[in-house]
């Protein structure tokens, strides 16, 4: 078994955390390796809303996590341009909360609280929000405007690995944590084992750290560390488009399905909140009462929802931390944490940062980082806060489409919209290079196989998160076998494109199976004629 | 809890069959055009994201509609094709597309001057020189300008016998009639006359705006609209509906005012009937008694022009036409000429143009009738131009096939 | 207007009927939304003297009795196309034929009766290579006939993927969709 003693820190899990980890370790000169049993960002990180709180949120129960949310959200506006769109969010009050306690005197204690965070937060008229965003409940009594927006998990994700391995890290996806190399007390290192061929392997380092969200439940315990976690269920609904173009949340107690966020090219409702066994957490359905809820709080913000197609369901997990757990008592109302196992459990070379949100990534990457360096004596500041990531020094899909030669085409712009200011590594060379492969997400040929050499990609879902492809109306209808059959040709496979598309339509079977019914059945039929009859528009002969 | 799925112009109720590429006249022909699918639905998610996303390419869609007449969702594929060129489409009109989408007010101008304006117009070096300077493709004939205008004749020779008719309906004659060929007017007036019914004109009719909604001039467009859709309510609320010749106008004053232009004819629309559906509905019901020329024989080939495809309303032509003794009435299969109003009169659309219409052509040269019948004036024009076989409107050709005096006398009892 | 039968569907089933009933010489109209892509059966069907009302669709009907009377499109508003006969092939959810909603699916045309399963968590196998059961639905039919509320309707004839059992969705069910479609025929031809 090849043994590897070459790196400072060992980071378990490719999901937001632990890329901006290993983000952060890198730009502070350490020898990084991080870890992925599938593709990065496919736990929670891929399966939430994508909003950019505001912090808004919070701000009355939770003021230090409102405040680190406006904080996060004013950075990553700046570091992530390319992963963000500044929608700006609503906060509407309806005639029912006042009936429950939460009417306009609320609205004045949630103004109050947000202020005091920091978040700049005003009062308009029904009126103004109508006008401001026309889809909005038009029998709302109040608004707030806060400074939401969306944010592009797939691509801030893909943004931190990248400059992670610009900056010397190694990435390992599809890579399996098995179990931890230890000496009395000490963590050395990991085994591993690569999903795809079933090699395990070993690799060394001072240093591991746990971010392997709900699943860094088990691996603590592999540690023989206990981090008592709760498994909290979030399903959600993708809408067939931009039905909304400000976010819209109630101003009320947080609850099921009171957020509404627009994000690229459609509209997401979310989410519910249920607390499910560890066994669950890797297969996740939505069941029909999570639809019906989502759908009837969801009509509350935006009548027009009940009319309009949705694409898909899913759920992902949210590895919230359960407060009778932790023995020191410490970090646990922040909501993240960040564990130094040889002070609480007594086990040297092991740090566990979970708990967080999307949206306080980088603080959290911050605080594992400075406790990776504690350990390993290295004294260097954190820049990532100051620091662009690839991809968003220049954001905005204007100016990055002036960089073709002539009008961009459809395609090119979409890859703008993407790619951000990385669009130039997309080699338009041929004409096909520039033919569209999903025509609803304006995906070309180009963009896979830039994807393909540059982003670390395997198979079509890994595709998908990196270019959308398959994600719109059709859900890959039209798309998938042109799609796998670019993606074989570009990996040098070109004998896996069947296998590649049976996968891929395995999960978008899944997604849509949740809500088939009205246009959606019908797509599922559609889908199913283009793959199991070979001709379907053939009839010429007949 | 979920109704049925609704959207502006159902276009999230398109499930990518890609029906509407394959019936799409200009995609076959014209490589840089992304088709209905792309530019429609496809493009509408983007453009609902950023308005980037709006493709410049979408003013080749000619707008023959044959992309919603295809699609099995409903999806009002043209319409959203429009609707983006009018949000998004933010250039100022060429001259040109003025020129050609002002019906209504270079038909006056051209009509005082016909003699001249037809002469020049046909003359080789101006054409060359309208090709290079304004656009106009050197090889098409502007519509000539008939120097009396159709409402000139009806009030000299048409309007005093009108109030002596017990029934009476309202006549939206169009540009083309009122400035081209006057003569269909005639025909009109000769046909309802004889049927019985009196014809008023709309007065201060408008220009339907079908060619203004083409070059993007939608302020026009619309203020014509309103004007138009008043003097129809007053017609109705008289008892008069509104009958019209021209399957465009039709189509616009129907569909494209309230989804375009967003102008409420729900009051009237009910009431604006095509002439062929009219007199199809009057003669089936036995009000109207129609009494044939004897040993009228016509051998007819039916173009079913785009727009009529779109209101579905073929039908009643044909039935009309094949109740004539005498008339073979053969239905050519149904495609588009390649005209599509000014479009094909623009020098960068010739081509495409002529070679949209071939199949078409073809078919007529196979069947070799007497004439063509169609509803569509532009039709007419790009169809003689590129066949030389005549075309009549079917209404012309019910003015010959009717002993018009029998007729009356059989509707006046 | 009145014809000897009126299709409504302009699909395989629908078309195939269609050309073979006006060939031998009944006056038949096709309703068809959306395009028609059987360009055989279409042209011989035009040619033989059928009409078709392309890009329409029918939006209702008029009973009388136990027989449908007459059907109302779209497009043509208040003139009713009447026939002796009816041939409804107007698919399953693609076209519209049926339709699903979260809990139930229907027949949206005349409210006939669908055979169906209500517990919607058995319409799909989680393998998308599987056998689909929602594929499986579609109208019931007593002697060819179409049924409302379990009565017959005696000159409504459901064809092609409408009906339970047939589907394309599934393989190649091109022949056994032109034996419903000839089953029709068949069963107006005798009356």
């Amino acid at each position: 078994m090849p043994v590897n003693h070459d790196f400072d820190v060992i980071i378990i899990g490719g999901g937001i955390t632990g890329a901006g980890t290993a983000r952060d370790c890198a730009m502070r000169g350490l020898k990084v390796l991080l870890i992925e049993r599938s593709d990065i960002a496919t736990g929670a990180t891929g399966r939430n809303h994508g909003l950019l709180h505001s912090g808004a949120r919070y701000a009355v129960k939770d003021s230090e996590s409102a405040e680190e949310c406006i904080r996060e959200n004013k950075i990553l506006r700046r570091i992530a341009a390319n992963c963000v769109e500044v929608t700006g969010g609503l906060f509407i009050t309806l005639p029912e909360d006042a009936d429950s306690g939460f009417g306009l005197d609320y609205q004045a204690t949630f103004l109050e609280a947000c202020n005091k965070a920091g978040i700049e937060a005003r009062a308009i008229s029904p009126r103004e929000a109508i006008q401001m965003e026309p889809s909005v409940n038009p029998t709302l009594i109040g608004a707030v405007v806060v400074p939401d927006g969306s944010v592009d998990p797939f691509r801030l994700c893909s943004a931190n690995v990248t400059d992670a391995v610009l900056h010397g890290a190694k990435v390992l996806v599809y890579t399996e944590f098995l179990d931890f190399i230890r000496e009395g007390d000490t963590i050395l290192g990991v085994k591993v084992r690569d999903s795809r061929t079933g090699e395990t392997a070993e690799y060394r380092a001072p240093v591991t750290v746990n971010a392997a969200g709900i699943w860094g439940h088990g691996v603590a315990a592999k540690a023989g560390v206990k981090i008592g976690m709760y498994p909290a269920k979030g399903a959600l609904l993708v809408f067939g488009h931009r039905v909304n173009n400000v976010v819209i949340n109630r101003c009320r107690k947080s609850a099921d399905g009171d957020i509404l966020v627009p994000g690229d090219s459609v509209t997401v409702i979310g989410t519910t909140s249920t607390k499910v066994p560890f066994e669950e957490c890797d297969h996740m359905e939505v069941t029909p009462d999570e639809v019906k809820l989502l759908l009837r709080e969801g009509c509350a913000l935006c009548p027009s929802l009940a009319s309009t197609r949705i694409l898909r369901a899913y759920a992902g997990v949210r590895p919230l931390v359960a407060d009778d757990s932790d023995p020191t008592g410490r970090s646990i109302s922040r909501g993240i944490v960040c564990l130094d196992h040889e002070t609480r459990d007594g086990i040297k070379g092991f740090v566990s940062i979970t708990g967080g949100k999307l949206m306080t990534y980088r603080l959290m990457a911050e605080l594992a980082t400075d406790a990776v360096c504690r350990k390993l004596g290295v004294n260097k500041t954190c820049t990532t806060a100051e620091t662009p990531l690839p991809g968003s020094m220049d954001g905005r899909i204007e100016s990055v489409s002036k960089r073709f030669e002539g009008k961009p085409s459809a395609g090119q712009k979409g890859a703008a919209g993407r790619q951000g200011d990385m669009v130039g590594k997309i080699r338009f060379d041929t004409d096909a290079d520039k033919q569209l492969v999903c025509e609803c997400e304006n995906v070309t040929l180009a963009e896979i196989k830039y994807a393909v050499r540059e982003l670390g990609v395997s198979n079509l879902e890994d595709l998908r998160r990196r270019t959308r492809v398959g994600m719109g109306t059709c859900q890959g209808t039209l798309c998938i076998r042109r799609a796998a059959k670019a993606l074989a040709e570009a990996l040098g496979k070109p004998e896996m494109a069947e296998k590649l598309a049976a996968d891929y339509l395995d999960e978008r079977w899944k997604g849509m199976r949740a809500v088939g019914w009205g246009d959606t059945l019908r797509e599922m039929e559609f889908m199913q004629r283009v793959y199991k009859f070979e001709k379907p528009y053939s009839y010429d002969e007949v | 809890m979920q109704e049925t799925n609704i959207s502006a112009k159902n276009f999230e109720q398109c499930q990518k069959c890609s029906l509407c590429e394959t019936v799409c006249p200009v995609m076959a022909n014209n490589p840089k055009y992304a088709g209905p699918k792309r530019s429609g639905p496809d493009g509408e998610r983007y453009r609902l994201k950023n308005g980037i996303f709006f493709e410049d390419s979408l003013k080749y869609c000619l707008n023959c509609k044959r992309c919603e007449v295809a699609c099995p969702s409903g999806v009002r594929i043209a319409d959203l094709i429009q609707q983006a060129r009018i949000d998004y489409g933010r250039k100022a009109p060429k001259l040109r597309d003025m020129m050609l989408a002002s019906t209504d007010q270079m038909g006056p101008l051209a009509g005082a001057f016909a003699p001249i304006v037809n002469f020049s117009l046909g003359l080789a070096p101006v054409k060359g020189l309208m090709h290079a300077t304004i656009g106009v493709d050197k090889h098409r004939t502007l519509p000539k300008y008939s120097s009396e205008t159709f409402v000139h004749w009806y009030k000299k020779h048409a309007e005093a016998a009108q109030d002596a008719y017990k029934k009476q309906i309202s006549y939206f004659h169009g540009c083309y009639a009122n400035y081209n060929y006057p003569q269909l007017g005639k025909d009109f007036v000769a046909v309802m006359n004889a049927f019985g019914i009196g014809v008023q004109l709309i007065p201060e009719e408008r220009c339907c705006g079908v060619a203004k909604i083409a070059n993007g001039m939608i302020a026009a467009a619309t203020r014509d609209a309103k004007i138009n859709i008043e003097a129809f309510l007053r017609s109705v609320k008289e008892g008069r509906e509104v009958v019209t010749v021209s399957t465009t106008c039709t189509l616009t004053l129907i569909e494209e005012y309230p989804e375009l232009l967003k102008v409420d004819n729900s009051e009237v629309r009910d009431h604006i009937s095509l002439v062929e559906q009219y007199l199809y509905k009057g003669i089936a019901s036995g009000e109207l008694k129609p009494v044939w020329k004897d040993g009228f024989k016509a051998r007819a080939a039916y173009h079913c022009p785009c727009h009529q495809e779109r209101l579905g309303w073929g039908i009643f032509t044909t039935e009309l036409l094949k109740m004539i003794p005498g008339m073979e009435l053969i239905e050519l299969e149904s495609n588009c000429c390649g005209i599509a109003g000014t479009y094909g009169f623009k020098k960068e659309n010739y081509k495409v143009s002529q070679a949209i219409g071939k199949p078409l052509f073809d078919n007529i040269a196979a069947v070799a009738p007497d004439y063509v019948a169609c509803e569509c004036e532009t039709c007419k024009w790009q169809i003689e131009m590129s066949t030389g076989v005549p075309v009549k409107n079917p209404v012309s050709i019910l003015a010959e096939a009717l002993d018009l005096e029998k007729t009356a006398a059989a509707n006046r009892k | 207007m009145k014809f000897d039968v009126v299709i409504i569907g302009g699909g395989l089933a629908g078309m195939t009927a269609a050309a073979e009933l006006q060939k031998a010489g009944l006056k038949c109209a096709v309703v068809a939304a959306g395009l028609s892509l059987h360009n055989v059966s279409r042209r011989e069907f035009t040619a033989a003297g059928g009409t078709l009302l392309a890009g329409d669709s029918v939006v209702s009907g008029r009973f009388d009795g136990d027989r449908l009377a007459a059907v109302r499109t779209g497009k043509l508003g208040s003139v009713e196309l009447e026939a002796d006969n009816f041939i409804l092939a107007s698919g399953k959810y693609f076209s519209q034929g049926l339709v699903a909603d979260m809990d139930r699916v229907y027949e949206p045309l005349f409210g006939l009766d669908v055979e169906y399963d209500e517990d919607r968590s058995t319409w799909f196998d989680p393998s998308f290579a599987a056998p689909q059961k929602f594929l499986e639905f579609g109208v019931k039919t007593e002697d060819g006939c179409a049924l409302k509320d379990g009565s017959k309707i005696v000159n409504l004839y459901p064809a092609g993927e409408l009906l339970a059992g047939v589907s394309t969705a599934q393989g190649d069910a091109t022949e056994a969709i032109k034996k419903t479609a000839l089953a029709a025929v068949e069963a107006i031809r005798r009356k």
